[in-house]
């Protein structure tokens, strides 16, 4: 990744004291395999939600607020245009290798999610996706589906090319009742 | 709003969560090759068939369910992903599945409401 991209990032997130996988090692990621007859599969996840042992906070207790759907509805607009602007900026003149563009799907998820928190839409919780691949003859399809409250929760997906590489970014927002 | 369950039961589970998943993949393309023309309906097939499963589980969560199959080429791919919620009660499981033909790769992620 070039230097000058390496610390607008570190800078962006720095401001922010983002905890994040890029510079941290104590990420706990657990896989498990699994061999069939003629298909592997591997299952990978962070740490496990709610099993703590540092410092168990206690139980939070909400007031009612009574509100039934959001005040602010989620931009979506807005984030495409954030979504095309750092795949754009990233990415424009990259040739994909395997080792930075695992650097670099890292910093950009990273990137876009320090960006679509700077928007401050109250109670929306965010999922920033990114897959960055190369180009040769092959074929991919990649689909998503969602249960949840379609009135309140909303997506927003942009694709990036350029001679050697596709960048696609989708980011999820999930309003929090 | 008031909770009637134990925080037992309202966590992400992952391995309930990544059994469901292995076997949505596998009755979806196990033991197939890759396809052009049928990869459209695999991907929505094992999508579909997840969410409907995860939502039989009953629990309170909001789920997002992505999947990526890819055909072996030799091309490279990353994926990286990045979330802002609660981390003592949302989680995500990825499973990588693969055969002599194709790549395919699932996330889910659960949200608590």
């Amino acid at each position: 990744m070039s230097d000058l991209a390496k610390e607008k990032a570190a800078r962006l997130l720095k401001k922010r004291g983002s905890v994040s996988s890029l510079g941290s090692h104590d990420v706990r990621a657990k896989e498990t395999r699994d061999k069939t007859k003629d298909s592997i599969s591997t299952v990978s996840y962070i740490d496990e939600p709610g099993h703590h042992d540092d410092n168990p906070r206690p139980a939070v207790q909400m007031e009612n607020t009574f509100q039934l759907a959001p005040y602010r509805r989620f931009p979506v607009l807005t984030v495409n245009d954030i979504l095309k602007d750092v795949l754009a900026s990233y990415l424009q003149e990259e040739k994909y290798e395997a080792e930075l563009c695992r650097q670099m799907t890292k910093t950009i998820s990273e990137v876009i999610k320090a960006r679509v928190k700077d928007l401050m839409v109250p109670r929306y919780k965010i999922i920033v996706l990114i897959s960055i691949g190369q180009l040769s003859d092959q074929n991919m399809r990649i689909g998503s589906r969602c249960l949840w409250d379609a009135s309140n929760d909303t997506f927003s997906s942009h694709t990036f090319k350029n001679s050697s590489l596709f960048a696609v970014a989708n980011v999820y927002a999930v309003y929090f009742e | 709003m008031d909770e009637f369950q134990t925080g037992e039961e309202t966590a992400f589970v992952v391995d309930e969560v990544s059994t469901i998943i292995k076997e949505s993949v596998e009755g979806a393309i196990g033991g197939n090759a890759y396809q052009h023309s049928r990869v459209n309906q695999w991907t929505t097939n094992i999508v579909e068939q997840s969410l409907s499963q995860l939502s039989k589980l009953g629990k309170p969560f909001k789920y997002i369910v992505t999947c990526v199959i890819m055909q072996k080429n030799g091309a490279g791919l990353q994926t990286a992903s990045s979330c802002f919620w609660d981390n003592t009660t949302d989680g995500s499981c990825t499973v990588r599945w693969e055969n002599k033909s194709m790549y395919c790769i699932v996330s889910v992620f659960g949200l608590a409401i």
